[in-house]
Parts: C-alpha cells; structure tokens; sequence
C-alpha cells in the first residue's frame, strides 16, 4: 500500500488486503488491453460471481495534451490537431472548432461552403456510425457485419479523399469556409453513394435487428432513464435512446441545418437494442440530409474573407454541434494574440462514460462489453 | 397475427433470413479485397502524402525560400536554407531539412507556399527501418525517396 | 498369414467383426490418416468460407489460394515455445490435451464410410460414440484446473457445464432416431451400419420419415451439436472479447493445436453421428426409387466427376492467376493442384474404384454439408450469453426432444394404438 494513490486507489479502495477467496467479491480488471474496450480503456469491476456490483473506470492511456498543445500554436494551425480527437469522425470536430472561432471572428461563412459543410460532415456521421456497428455488433460476437459496415465505409473514404487529401485525418474545413471547392463528379459520387447505403442499411436490419440472439443480447440491457441522463449531462444517441427529443442540428441549428428536413428518431425503453435503432434510423436520416444538401448546393463563394493572421478580438465562446458521438463542444478563450489562450473541448465521450457505471450495475459479465459498445466512445475523445 | 409469429419463431425465420444474407455475399465479383503489393489502389489528385519540391519546364525549382512553409507548419519541422544570389537579388535555395518522422500530413505548408513549389504528392509507401532516414533533404525532396526495389 | 490377409479380401463384414487384426490396423490408419487431412482441409475451407461470406478474400499468400497456409499454421505451432505455467499440475496439463485427442478420435472406431467401411461394427456403436464424446468433457474440466488460474477454471467449468447440458437433448434425440429404426422390422438396433441398413429397408431417410418428427429431430441434434462442441453461436466460454479467458489460455504452441485438432474432430464426429442417424449415412440419393443397374451406373459416376471439375476450377483459377515472376511457383502448384485433383478424379471414375469408393463420397458429401453449415452459423450470429446458453439447453430443446421421443413411441405403436381405438 504505497503513497501512490493513483496508481493503487481503485482496487484497494475497492478490496484492501483482500484476496478473492476471502468474500463473495471478486476484482477483475479488463485492462487496457483488451479486443473489446474500444481503444485504451481500463475497466475495473467488482464482480459477485457473475453479477457486477461495482465498476469504475481509469481513462487517460491516451491522453497527449491537446489541449495544452493549443495554447502554443496558431488559431489555423491547431485545426489539424482538432481532427485527432474523435478520430472516427474528424470532419465533424473540424467543424466544430471552425465555428468557434468563426463566432468569435464574427465571420459569416458563405452558403456554398455552409452546404459543402453539411454534406461532408453527414458522410462523416455516417462513417462513424459505421465503425460503431461493426465493433459493437463484433463484441456480442457477430463477425461478419464488420466487414460489411467497412466496406460501405470506403466509398464514404474515397469521397474524403477525393474532396481533401486524407481519408481518416481529412483536416477538410477552413476557419472562414472551405478551402476546396467540389471536385468534378463530387455530387454524382454522393448521390451514388445515397443510392447504395440505404440497401445496404437494410440488409444489416435482416442480418441483426430481427435476429433473436440479437434481441436477447441488447434487450432490456443498459437501460438509462431520461432523468438520469439529463441529470449526468449525456447528450446524442444514447439520450435520444432514452426518449428526450433534443437533437442540436434541430434546436440549435448551425451552418444551414434549418434549410433541410430531416426527422430525429428517439426511442423509448433506453437500452441497447433503443440505442441501436436510433444510430441506424440516424443514418437513414443522413442520407436524406446528403441529398437535400446534394441536389439544392448552389453556386458561390467557398471561404470568407478572413485575415492571414488570425487574431480573434479578446472574448471567449462556447459554441457545440451534435457530433455522431453526442454534444461535441468547443469553449475558446483569446486575449486577443494570435495563438488561443485556452481551448476547452467538451467531449461527448467522457460525459457519455459517466453512465456506465448505472448502466452495468447490477448486470451479467457478458454485458459490461455490450454496454461499453453501446456509449461508442473514442478514446482519442475520451482522453485528448 | 400471432400464430404467424409463433410459426415464425418455431421455424427459426429470422436465423435463417440472417443466413441468406451471408450466403448471398459469397459472390465472387462482390470480393473487395485489394491484394496489396500486386493491386495498388488508386490515389486521388489532392491526396497529401510525400513531399515534393516541383520543378518547372526548364527543370529549375519553383521554390523562392521565402520561408511561408517553415512558417505555416505547426510542428516547425521545415528548415529553409538559403543564399542570396548577388546578381538577381533573389534568395535561391540552399537546403531544405523537412523532418518526415514528425510530419503529420496536414497541408498547412502545402497551402502557404505563394508559388506552388512545395507539393504533398501521391506517395504513401515511406516506411524505413531507421528514424534517421525520415529527415529529408532537399534532392529527395527533388527527385522523390528512390524506394529499393525487390525481387518479389 | 498372408492367407488370413486374402481372405479377407472376400468378406462381406467390417474387419472387426471379421476378427482380422491386419485389416483393422489397416482401417485405423485410414482413418486417422482421413481424419487429419479432414480436419487440415477444415481449417483452409472455414477460413476461406467465412472470408468469401464477409466480402474478402482468404488466404492468399501462402500456396496458391491459401492451400498451403494450414499446413504452414501447423508448423508454426510445433516450432513454438511449450509454456507451462509454473504452479500448474503438470501431469494433469501435460494430460488434458492427450484426453481430449483420444476421446475426439475414438469415437470414429464405429463410423461407418460404407456398408463393410468401417474399423468395426458394435452392435451398441451409437452408445459407444456418444459415450466416448462425453470423456471429451473430462478433458476440458482437466484443461482449466490444471493452468492453476482463475479465469480458465471457471472457463472450463463453463464449457463443462454447457456440453454435459446439451448432451442430454443429444442422446433424447438419438432415442428417437433408434426407435425409428424398429418400425419395418420391430426390432430396432443401436449399430451404425444397423441404423443405415434400416434407413435402406424402409425406403427413406430418417430425417424425412413420419414428417415432421424426424426433421425436427434433426434440427434439435443440428443445433445440440453446435453446443456440444462450443462453436458459434454457443461460444462464450472460448470467445476472444469477453472477460474469462476459456481454459485455453496457458496453452501455446503444440498442445493448442491439439485442442484445436479434436475440436475439429469432434465436429467431423458428431456431424458423422447426424449423416448417419438421419441423412442415410452412405446411401446415394433414391437408392430405392432410381434403383436399377443403370442409375447405379449413373450414381457411381458421380465422385469421379466431382473431382475432374474441381481439377478443372483449380485450372481455371490457374488461368486467371497474374503472370508475374513472383507469382510464378503458386502459379506452376496451382496447376499441379489441379493435375492431382484430375488424376484422382479419372481413377476415380474407373468401374473397380468407383463402387468402392461411392460409399465413402456419399458419406464424406453429407458431413461436408454439416461441416459447412458449422461454418455459417459461425460467420452469422451473435454470440448467447451464458445464461441463455444453459436455458436454451434445458427450457428448449429438451422438452423438444422428449416431445420428439414420445411422438416417435406413439408413430411406432400406432397399429396396436388403432386397434384399440377402434375396438
């Protein structure tokens, strides 16, 4: 028992000078390493027999000081680092920080890029949903649709690369726009891509949603109430599983979301099955915003005038969009140089994390690795 | 409708409709695999990956070592050497250290640079044994990392 | 001595019974040998098949598609390091995997290939199969308290506790294959070769017999099967993403393939025990109905073909390999490949061989369907909790398979039924 209380305090808190045979407890540990923690998490359960009593989580295996890193670089070149937190969904955190600090230039983005904006960023929720159902659908131990979600993830990759460079750390907006404009045969490439997906989102209803091990392995496991998760300050999927209809592309909406029509599925009972059909209802919904956007981008200016040297007047401002894993929010602080003098990330992925302790408690071993699956969380959000 | 379901249920239909639909992916001309070294995939025009100093017609460089790049890059990995040519009053490029072990591939530089000069081409298989041999000089980044080539 | 050799030659009963110890030491080895080279081609066709089933392509590299990459995987497994754990009993873990081989392999002493292709016949050989498949359990159990560690023991017990679980809705099921074989003749037998000989004489398949009574015992022993040996989606206890690690865990290198090698024949064994009881065992389709010389002309054609168009896929496939040096030697073994599988087809298709031999294709096509089926299952669903695991075991199927039974009691004496009722 050393003085080292971070690296001893969970388990002898939880078991001091215990061993397992002495009680009914027993510590297990699903270490950082481990097929199912999606990325560096350290889960530690208190389990009775097969019953988990306890869980508690020790995060920051991944931590590099991105946050930090932002105090000592410019306002354009930190936007590159913004797309290395939720690395499942780079676009979409590009276009949170680029709001940011447009709302605190003052900036008006133009329309072309606003609509370039949404089309890129929904291609990029659907990827991201992608990624989540092949890993969560992996962990309750179906291996094939994993490979279906990445291949239909490819053509998603290849638009990516295409429009910016990159397929993963695409680094696609501008502070002020876009810095590419369309390439030749970008919307015949996204409409082709609508037409393909939404098949392809059905034939994973047949393989998955009717399956009767499927329904036994998520019904009525890691359910959350709608008090809680308003209380613990959960937003994205796993609210709208539990039935609050708080959608921020709906009630707040950003960079010309109130000019398409699209619905926000919500569920009802707030367990993993609810969870599931929202995220998979939620791609349906993309591909609907990706053809309005698609068919209705009109001509213009791609990027506003913005100065060389970025130096946002002294102020701070929270400006938050609703990122595939939940309310991703950026809080900027500039006194008025031309590096940040704070930036804070709020990511929805450990405020998501928050919830599985109420989630698993009480539940069988074999669905802790379910429930974790079902917040999809990243790591890289997770820890920054 | 709920004999239909018990039916349903007896017979195991939602198994098998799950069933079907991995068998029907069996199909030959649906297999996505690229086999890698022998297919290599086709890389996009604004694809960031090595770095290039472009060339004109005349084969001279485009760079004018103005130093936006080095400036532009949020790792401070490039390092512009340069001499002062006493006839044309110009700078003309000496060195140019770009340090590829820390490059993140962002583009930064490649937007800063006035003159088109400092291109992130297409080439993506850069691996080496050493760390040594990621810090780039300026005739690799002329005439591109010359890769060894094997026999199979 | 050489006349005992000969004379068997003539016999009409499988070397057992015959009492020949030359023939059966003879038949062992054919079979161990069969069964390895089955359980070898296993690993490539599961690893083939669940690629093609997830849109990817297999192994590629090693052999001309992948033929090679089993045996290359077996040879990575015997060069590697033997681990022991230190505080393990090191009897018990050296002898585990031994039990588990013996008990997978010697189920197949009774397996009938043809009607005299088998090492013997018992006159109690389906007791004997799934009496030897539940020692398979010991082993197991002996696996996990050997490695001295939590998680395998109660892995172990696990995968225990599921198979001795799901043997009983087996053997229910089992019951009521055997009784059907009384119903031509009244007397009923517990032989394999007996059970075929019954499908024979009463014209038709078990599986097909009294629908649906003999189709729903097949699906109970289908899918009874599955869990018995822990394959998908019955695999918690082996499965790579959950917390108990499986009692494989402190097995490395070459004991690992021997746990993987009687999974594997354990698979074959089960799924020959199914062949047998409902599918006609070695029987070609119809027997009865396209009787005849000329179909069974036809019929005994059929192996040898199937072996001259494989020949002809591997060539085709050579065809459509790139000609690049580097791909020269996979190229040239995939058309040697081809050569073999030709050569063996026209042998095959010679009147000597071809009537001894269509026993054993039959045989080998049908576990080959089940072998398949395996696969699927695997690449398809989700993995069952434990507790549903046990209560499907006990809540479902065996109420199922007494169900089965008693219908198969009730179809058996119906005439003495009838006859009551309409006294």
């Amino acid at each position: 028992m050393s003085d080292n209380r971070f690296y001893d305090s969970p388990i002898e808190e939880v078991a001091p000078g215990n061993t397992f045979l002495d009680s009914n407890e027993l510590v297990l540990n699903m270490g950082p390493q481990h097929p199912s923690t999606h990325g560096v998490l350290r889960v530690i359960l208190k389990l009775d027999g097969e019953k988990v009593n306890g869980i508690e989580c020790v995060i920051g295996y991944l931590h590099r000081g991105i946050e930090k890193v932002a105090e000592h670089r410019t306002w354009a070149q930190f936007g590159p680092f913004v797309d290395r937190l939720d690395y499942t969904a780079a676009v979409s955190n590009s276009l949170g920080y680029c709001l940011a600090v447009e709302k605190l230039l003052g900036v008006e983005v133009p329309k072309r890029a606003q609509y370039l904006r949404v089309i890129l960023t929904e291609l990029c929720r659907l990827a991201s949903h992608q990624v989540w159902l092949g890993t969560h659908v992996l962990d309750i131990g179906a291996v094939t649709p994993l490979f279906y979600a990445f291949r239909d993830r490819e053509d998603i990759l290849n638009v990516f690369e295409k429009y910016c460079g990159a397929r993963l750390t695409t680094h696609a907006f501008r502070i002020g726009g876009c810095r590419w404009d369309a390439y030749a045969g970008f919307a015949e490439q996204v409409l082709h891509i609508c037409d393909d997906l939404g098949p392809k989102i059905d034939e994973y209803r047949d393989l998955i949603t009717g399956n009767r091990i499927w329904l036994q392995r998520t019904k009525n496991v890691g359910v959350i109430s709608a008090e809680d998760c308003i209380a613990y300050g959960i937003t994205g999927p796993v609210l709208r599983g539990s039935g609050v209809e708080w959608d921020l592309r709906k009630k707040q909406p950003y960079s010309s979301y109130e000019d398409f029509d699209f619905d926000i599925p919500i569920g009802t009972a707030g367990d993993t099955f609810d969870r599931y059909v929202v995220r998979v209802e939620e791609m349906h919904q993309s591909i609907r915003i990706i053809r309005q956007a698609t068919e209705g981008l009109m001509e213009g200016p791609i990027i506003a005038k913005v100065p060389k040297v970025i130096k946002p007047p002294v102020g701070e401002v929270y400006v938050s969009i609703e990122a595939p894993k939940g309310e991703l929010g950026f809080f900027l602080v500039s006194n008025g140089s031309a590096m940040p003098y704070r930036v804070r990330v709020r990511p929805p992925s450990f405020i998501n994390l928050q919830a599985l302790e109420k989630m698993a408690k009480g539940s069988l071993v074999a669905d802790v690795v379910a429930i974790i699956g079902t917040l999809d969380i990243v790591l890289g959000e997770v820890d920054r | 409708m709920k004999i239909i379901e018990m039916v349903r249920r007896f017979l195991l239909i939602d198994l098998l409709e799950g069933m079907w639909v991995t068998f029907r992916h069996q199909n030959p001309s649906d297999l996505v695999t690229e086999q890698y070294p022998m297919n290599r995939p086709e890389i996009s025009d604004r694809f960031r990956g090595q770095p290039r100093l472009v060339k004109d017609e005349n084969g001279k460089l485009l760079c004018t070592a103005c130093g936006a790049c080095a400036l532009a890059c949020p790792e401070k990995l490039i390092k512009v050497g340069s001499l002062r040519d006493p006839e044309t009053k110009k700078k003309v490029l000496t060195d140019f250290d770009f340090d590829l072990g820390r490059c993140m591939f962002c583009g930064l530089c490649e937007e800063a640079c006035p003159s088109n000069a400092l291109n992130l081409s297409s080439g993506y298989e850069l691996a080496l044994y050493t760390r040594e041999g990621l810090e780039l000089g300026k005739d690799q980044l002329e005439n591109g990392i010359q890769g060894k080539v094997y026999d199979k | 001595m050489i006349q005992s050799i000969l004379q068997y030659l003539h016999s009409d009963v499988t070397p057992g019974v015959a009492g020949n110890l030359f023939w059966v030491v003879v038949y062992v080895l054919l079979v161990f040998a069969g069964i390895s080279v089955g359980v070898i081609f296993m690993n490539w066709f599961e690893r083939k098949i669940m690629a093609h089933m997830q849109v990817r392509m297999g192994p590629m590299r090693v052999g001309p598609h992948g033929l090679l990459q089993p045996i290359a995987d077996a040879l990575k497994l015997i060069i590697k390091e033997d681990l022991m754990p230190a505080n393990a009993d090191k009897i018990v873990f050296w002898f585990a995997p031994v039990c588990v081989v013996m008990t997978a392999f010697c189920g197949f002493i009774v397996v009938p290939f043809g009607p005299t292709h088998a090492i013997t016949d018992m006159n109690i050989g389906v007791l004997f199969m799934l009496g030897v498949s539940s020692l398979g359990v010991l082993g197991v159990i002996m696996a996990g308290w050997a490695s001295n560690s939590h998680y395998p023991l109660m892995g172990s017990l696990r995968s225990g506790a599921q198979m001795v679980s799901y043997e009983i809705a087996m053997s229910m099921t089992v019951v009521s294959a055997v009784m059907m074989t009384s119903m031509a003749t009244g007397t009923g037998t517990l032989s394999m070769i007996g059970i075929v000989q019954a499908q024979l004489q009463q014209h038709t398949w078990f599986a097909f017999s009294f629908f649906p009574v003999g189709l729903t015992a097949l699906g109970v022993f289908s899918i009874a099967m599955v869990a018995e040996t822990n394959r998908a989606p019955f695999d918690l206890p082996e499965a790579e993403s959950e917390l108990v690690a499986g009692f494989l865990t402190e097995y490395s290198g070459f004991r690992w393939s021997l746990f993987f090698l009687a999974e594997y024949a354990g698979m074959i064994a089960v799924s020959s025990i199914a062949t047998t009881l409902w599918l006609g065992g070695w029987l070609r389709p119809f027997p009865n109905l396209l009787g005849g010389k000329n179909w069974d002309t036809a019929f005994s054609l059929v192996p040898g073909i199937t072996f001259v168009a494989l020949a002809a896929l591997c060539l085709f496939y050579f065809t459509r390999m790139p000609s690049i040096r580097a791909m020269r030697a996979d190229a040239r073994g995939l058309a040697a490949f081809g050569g073999v599988l030709g050569v063996i087809g026209i042998v095959m298709l010679l009147p000597g061989v071809r009537v001894r031999v269509q026993d054993i294709y039959w045989f080998t096509l049908k576990v080959g369907f089940f072998m398949y089926l395996y696969i699927w299952y695997r690449t398809t669903f989700p993995r069952y909790r434990f507790d549903q695991l046990m209560k499907i075991g006990w809540k479902v199927l065996l109420p199922i398979s007494i169900g089965v039974v008693i219908m198969t009691a009730l179809i058996g004496v119906r005439q003495e039924l009838l006859a009551l009722v309409w006294r």
